[in-house]
């Protein structure tokens, strides 16, 4: 089984994501909540997920500091980000900092499963 | 001088992609052209995130509590289970986030975006600021406003 960490400053919107990982058919593996960036630098690193779904825009630390942390530090973990800001900018910047994708709020199942495939 | 705006019709398009993608289409949105004045509520929630750079601007959400406390029902999948303020303010302040980041995304940038500010009760604007867009909408017969603001 997986390990996927889902990091959000938001409570409904963890929730939402993880109900649409189960609907786009990644229902049966393990999921690790962060409520910010340095959460999940912290889970990132002590749980070693096979995955990490980040929002951008969070206190303590964003989504691109922390997966730049990640990097700089030699881990390799796929990176995706789930915002709600789906820029050309900010898709270049999230594929420059080595994310595997980015997600724009709203999505679909469908918008997961195409992303996450092959990833787990 | 006239200040860069969202188009009405963008921001319609953004609002029902988001109503739609995470409250469903059982219930449609459906606009209210006629609406003017305070949003027609006693109890009302607001919402609002600022844009800061390429374009500057706010987009504020204000809404029934009624509405706000279905749509927070809906988005964590409750039945009848007692809805604190927290879960509230979490799911008002989402949809003013995906609502300002999708506004965000077809103005011109880079700009960054501010994390929501939440209120139980209506938005309040600065005296410098001018409203340049504004939808009133109702779902299931209570109101909701979304307004865009620059600062002039």
């Amino acid at each position: 089984m997986s390990k996927i960490l889902v990091a959000d400053d938001s409570r409904v919107m963890r929730q939402i994501v993880v109900r649409t990982l189960r609907q786009a058919g990644y229902g049966g593996h393990e999921i690790v909540e962060a409520e910010n960036g340095r959460e999940a630098l912290d889970k990132a690193l002590a749980e070693a997920p096979d995955l990490i779904l980040s929002d951008w825009n969070m206190p303590e630390m964003n989504g691109i500091d922390c997966l730049t942390t990640l990097r700089a530090g030699g881990n390799q973990t796929p990176f995706g980000f789930v915002t709600s800001e789906g820029s050309e900018d900010m898709r270049a910047r999230a594929t420059a900092a080595g994310a595997s994708f980015l997600i724009a709020k709203p999505f679909t199942a469908e918008t997961f499963d195409e992303a996450l495939r092959g990833l787990l | 001088m006239t200040a860069l705006a969202p188009e009405l019709s963008d921001v319609h398009a953004v609002v029902e992609q988001v109503w739609s993608s995470f409250l469903g289409d059982e219930e449609p949105l459906l606009p209210q052209y006629d609406a003017s004045g305070p949003l027609p509520a006693d109890d009302v929630w607001s919402a609002a995130v600022s844009i800061h750079g390429g374009w500057a601007g706010t987009v504020t959400i204000e809404l029934s509590a009624t509405l706000a406390q279905n749509l927070t029902r809906l988005m964590l999948a409750m039945d009848d289970e007692p809805l604190d303020d927290a879960d509230v303010a979490d799911a008002v302040g989402e949809l003013v986030n995906m609502v300002g980041g999708n506004i965000k995304s077809l103005m011109p940038g880079p700009s960054t975006l501010t994390l929501p500010y939440v209120a139980a009760g209506r938005a309040a604007h600065a005296s410098d600021t001018t409203e340049v867009a504004r939808l009133d909408a109702a779902w299931v017969g209570e109101p909701v406003r979304v307004s865009v603001h620059t600062t002039s």
